[in-house]
């Protein structure tokens, strides 16, 4: 028997929300939050260290019988794809961990228990290799989630609470009954590969796709279901921001990496002018929206709709280019929103206010702040040499490749983030000190440092040497990509 | 009838018969001796000897008494169930009957005959016998629910319930009466061979539709379930959370084998109970949306619980009978642990009925906060809890016999029950506390909420043995 190692990794946070049940102390009880994702992390890194970028197969895996009396297996693995994502995930852990050090100050230890259950959590939705095990992570999921936005969330966190709540779940129930189809239609397994493999008659997969759909595209979240993010953003800790934005919804996006292209590929194909012409009013909505908002979190989420699109858009491109680019940019924007998020939590602390117009002149009194926040911004718009470059070349090539209009669309979704990031940064870092001078604001601590050090790392390493991160996924999506049109052309 | 046959038969019957004599003994003693420990302690032991002897006897299929009964593994599984329910609730009662005043020997007393005509019904094949059980059962509750004898509502409740309860029984009996008329019998495998004919006679259809209309009763479904708020109301919470889960149980029990029985199944019944399923599940989730009252709101929720457990009985076949068995069994645990933490909190004049006087416990109280939690997700239904894994179930017995559609109207009426559940989670986690708590957490209760959580987590996270069990237990196995 090989050893565990991606359930190690899974269960570990889990582990370490059992150690805090016993602790009492609070700084204990962030210490150890922070050794736990911080070995977490660790292992994460291993795996991908010995990660064989060659092959698309499931590597890791590991199956041992849960329920076999209906074919439920505990089964996990990870191929290019999703080992990209539980890496994200084991990475924005720690950085949740620090981001939430003094902003969570009543209930630490409930709020880490929280945290640490959701990292479990998250990780076994990108492992799964069950059906089953893949909605139960995906749904339970919503419990810790539910409690760390209405318990430690901003004013109206009880509405945005119920709101995030009762969308997924309405999404996902769909998506349920969609999996029940799914195994019976599979010959009584939930054995994703095995389900992967299998052909499907073109009017079960349409249905099967829109309620797939419906799940996917709340979690993304795809205009237009978008409207629990805005809420659930603004209302919830920094922390619960990092992780809606960093992880949650990429989970949609990994559905349909993961269920609706390789289980579905004719409705995939059949119906990716729609799934391309949702994401480019996503992209375009999304980022109109933003240009209106005087709320930094507000903000931030409405570009996340608008970044999202692209996501979608290069998965639905159903090209090389366009998937790579598009997982990529799931990457990219878990580490560059999730960084901003970071950024508004930090500032947010010292002023207690998140309105843009508040602001002005950080630069001068907090210059590595700004300075940090620059090189977030630019990324998030983009600019070359940045992460966020690569991913939105790729998409946009593949985009383009697939069709016209909405690669133009794309474009101008990407002109909008220009003028609504570059706006933002001007009224907060430039100009006449406003608020900076009311409250004597401090520059970033040790702390904050150690969360946002590790985020911009990634942003330059990727914006200026993609090619190992592109190298993990290479053979995973090109097998997928030949299963896709494979079968469709297929008989 | 030799000697050696009637032995056979009693053998068959001997964990009814237990109980049964153990209640008449009860009931003297309680005249006797006036300790209440005792009387306490005897019940359980009571329950406890039953439950050895039926799984001593639970090996094999026993018919007995000229096939009006019989103990087949599928009893077995409801008798636990039962026997689950009935000592949960005499922990639970304990403290909660010294507060209420009524802890007297007859309400352990009551509580043991209503179980031996739960496990009457659940082992029974004839529809005599059925109603044998139904009533004994019934009668019982009937009493438990007015035993606040000074509360008007109790009263109240109880007088609606009994007028209710037999006119439901009446037309059960008009139903059985018909069948008997009709194929000249009423035991349940009989009343197969007897009909040659189309299964679709209107007479028998009136007939069966008479039946239904009179088991739906027991389980409050609609549109048979305006009792159910009220009564829930009304009767001392403990018996509520024993009528909740027990004589509903029973009821499926009953059900079951009725609606199941080849001749049933091959009409057009199912059409009936579909709509009855969708109906019932709806309208509880929806109702409970508004209410206020911890209780009531419960009543409708087990009303929608009904509901859903009653497209498993739409589904049939072995999957659909196992996902009901399963499901009620699930509903036991998470149910009792709901009612159990409401009991708990009965101190003085606090009376832990109106869901708002709950507001901020989790500030004071973390650990029972978490419990009553997990509680409210699992009868929501959201994974990894047990509740998740009963609708599962469920749903993929219905998608297997192709009723997808009704699957979808299940899961989206589940998703508004969840609101309702969740609204609770947010009053005990999200608000600020207005006074201090004080639940009694006598060690009886502890040992009632960790039996509960263990079985809403554990059947949740490991439910193959559990499925297993129900699926060997569909129909003698």
């Amino acid at each position: 028997m090989t050893f565990p190692l991606l359930s190690l990794i899974v269960f570990l946070p889990a582990a370490g929300a059992a150690v805090l049940l016993c602790l009492r102390n609070d700084d204990a009880v962030r210490w150890t939050a922070l050794g736990f994702t911080a070995v977490d992390f660790a292992l994460a890194v291993a795996m991908l260290a010995a990660f064989d970028t060659t092959t698309h197969e499931m590597q890791f895996t590991e199956r041992h019988p849960w329920v076999p009396a209906i074919g439920i297996t505990y089964a996990l693995g990870v191929d290019g794809i999703s080992a990209l994502f539980v890496f994200l995930t084991a990475l924005l852990g720690g950085i949740c961990v620090l981001a939430s050090w003094v902003a969570i100050d009543r209930k630490v230890k409930e709020y880490m228990v929280a945290l640490l259950s959701m990292q479990t959590l998250m990780l076994g939705v990108f492992s799964a290799l069950d059906l089953f095990l893949f909605y139960v992570c995906w749904e339970a999921m919503l419990i810790p989630m539910y409690l760390m936005i209405g318990v430690w969330g901003g004013d109206g966190r009880v509405y945005a609470a119920f709101k995030f709540f009762l969308y997924t779940l309405a999404g996902s129930l769909l998506f349920l009954i969609g999996i029940i189809v799914l195994y019976f239609h599979g010959g009584r397994t939930f054995d994703i590969l095995a389900l992967s493999a299998q052909d499907l008659p073109f009017d079960v997969q349409s249905w099967l796709f829109f309620a797939f759909l419906i799940a996917f595209a709340v979690k993304v979240p795809m205009v237009p279901v978008h409207t629990w993010l805005p809420d659930a953003h603004v209302q919830a800790p920094t922390a619960g921001s990092i992780i809606l934005a960093g992880v949650l919804l990429k989970m949609g996006a990994y559905g349909f990496l993961r269920f609706s292209l390789p289980m579905l590929p004719e409705a995939s194909v059949y119906y990716s002018t729609l799934m391309l012409a949702l994401s480019a009013l996503a992209i375009v909505y999304g980022g109109l929206l933003a240009l209106a908002q005087d709320d930094l979190k507000k903000l931030v989420a409405y570009s996340s709709i608008s970044h999202m699109g692209f996501v979608t858009m290069g998965i639905f491109a159903l090209n090389l280019r366009g998937v790579e680019g598009g997982i990529l940019q799931m990457f990219n924007h878990g580490v560059t929103t999730g960084a901003l998020f970071l950024f508004v939590g930090v500032i947010y602390e010292r002023t207690h206010t998140r309105s843009i117009a508040e602001y002005g002149g950080l630069m001068k009194v907090a210059p590595v702040y700004t300075g940090f926040l620059a090189l977030f911004t630019l990324s998030s718009m983009a600019l070359p040499g940045t992460n966020s470059f690569v991913g939105e070349l790729l998409v946009l090539s593949g985009g383009f490749a697939a069709n016209m209009a909405v690669g133009t669309a794309a474009v101008l979704g990407a002109l909008l983030s220009a003028a609504y990031l570059l706006g933002m940064y001007r009224k907060v870092a430039l100009g006449p000190a406003s608020v900076g001078a009311r409250y004597q604001i401090r520059d970033v601590n040790v702390r904050e440092m150690a969360a946002i050090l590790p985020l911009a790392v990634f942003v330059l390493w990727v914006g200026l040497y993609p090619k190992p991160f592109l190298n993990v996924i290479d053979a995973s999506v090109s097998h997928l990509l030949t299963e896709v049109h494979g079968k469709e052309s297929g008989p | 009838m030799t000697a050696a046959v009637l032995f056979q038969w009693m053998l068959a019957s001997l964990p009814e018969i237990i109980v049964i004599t153990g209640a008449c003994i009860l009931l003297i003693l309680g005249q006797l001796v006036r300790e209440e420990q005792l009387l306490f302690w005897a019940s359980v032991a009571v329950v406890l000897i039953a439950a050895l002897a039926t799984l001593m006897l639970a090996g094999e299929v026993r018919p007995a008494y000229s096939g009006m009964f019989v103990a087949d593994r599928f009893a077995v599984f409801f008798k636990f169930v039962f026997y689950l329910a009935t000592v949960l609730t005499f922990l639970l009662s304990r403290k909660y009957a010294d507060i209420e005043g009524i802890g007297s020997s007859e309400y352990y007393v009551m509580l043991l005959f209503a179980l031996s005509g739960m496990m009457i019904m659940a082992s029974s094949t004839d529809l005599l016998s059925i109603y044998v059980g139904l009533e004994l059962m019934v009668l019982c509750t009937y009493v438990l629910t007015g035993f606040l004898r000074h509360e008007r509502r109790s009263n109240e409740a109880a007088l609606k319930y009994v007028i209710l309860g037999a006119v439901s029984t009446g037309i059960f009996l008009y139903g059985v009466s018909l069948v008997y008329g009709l194929t000249g019998t009423t035991q349940l495998d009989a009343m197969t061979a007897a009909v040659s004919g189309d299964p679709l006679d209107p007479g028998l259809l009136l007939a069966v539709v008479f039946i239904v209309a009179g088991l739906v009763f027991k389980v409050g479904a609609v549109p048979f379930h305006m009792w159910v708020p009220d009564v829930y109301e009304g009767a001392p919470t403990t018996v509520t959370a024993f009528m909740s889960v027990g004589p509903k149980a029973a009821g499926f029990a009953v059900i079951l084998r009725v609606f199941l029985n080849p001749l049933v199944a091959a009409s057009d019944v199912w059409i009936i109970v579909a709509v009855i399923a969708v109906v019932t599940a709806a309208l509880g989730s929806f109702v409970a949306l508004v209410q206020d009252n911890f209780k009531r709101l419960l009543a409708y929720s087990s009303i929608a619980h009904a509901g859903f457990a009653t497209f498993g009985v739409v589904a049939g076949g072995a999957d659909g009978v196992a996902s009901v068995m399963l499901y009620l069994l699930i509903y036991a645990f998470m149910n009792l642990g709901i009612f159990g933490a409401v009991i708990m909190m009965r101190s003085g004049d606090f009376s832990g009925e109106v869901i708002e006087d709950y507001a901020g416990f989790a500030k004071s109280h973390p650990g029972l906060a978490l419990l009553m939690l997990i509680y409210l997700f699992s009868l929501a239904g959201i994974p990894p809890t047990a509740g998740f894994f009963a609708k599962f179930y469920v749903l993929t017995a219905l998608v297997e016999r192709g009723f997808v559609f009704l699957a979808v109207v299940a899961v989206l009426l589940s998703a508004v029950a969840a609101y309702f559940y969740i609204r609770i989670v947010m009053v005990i986690y999200m608000r600020e506390p207005e006074r201090a708590f004080e639940p009694a957490l006598t060690p009886f209760v502890r040992a009632t909420l960790a039996c509960t959580a263990a079985g809403t987590i554990g059947i949740g996270l490991f439910p193959e043995w559990f499925l297993r069990l129900a699926q060997q237990s569909v129909f003698g196995g």
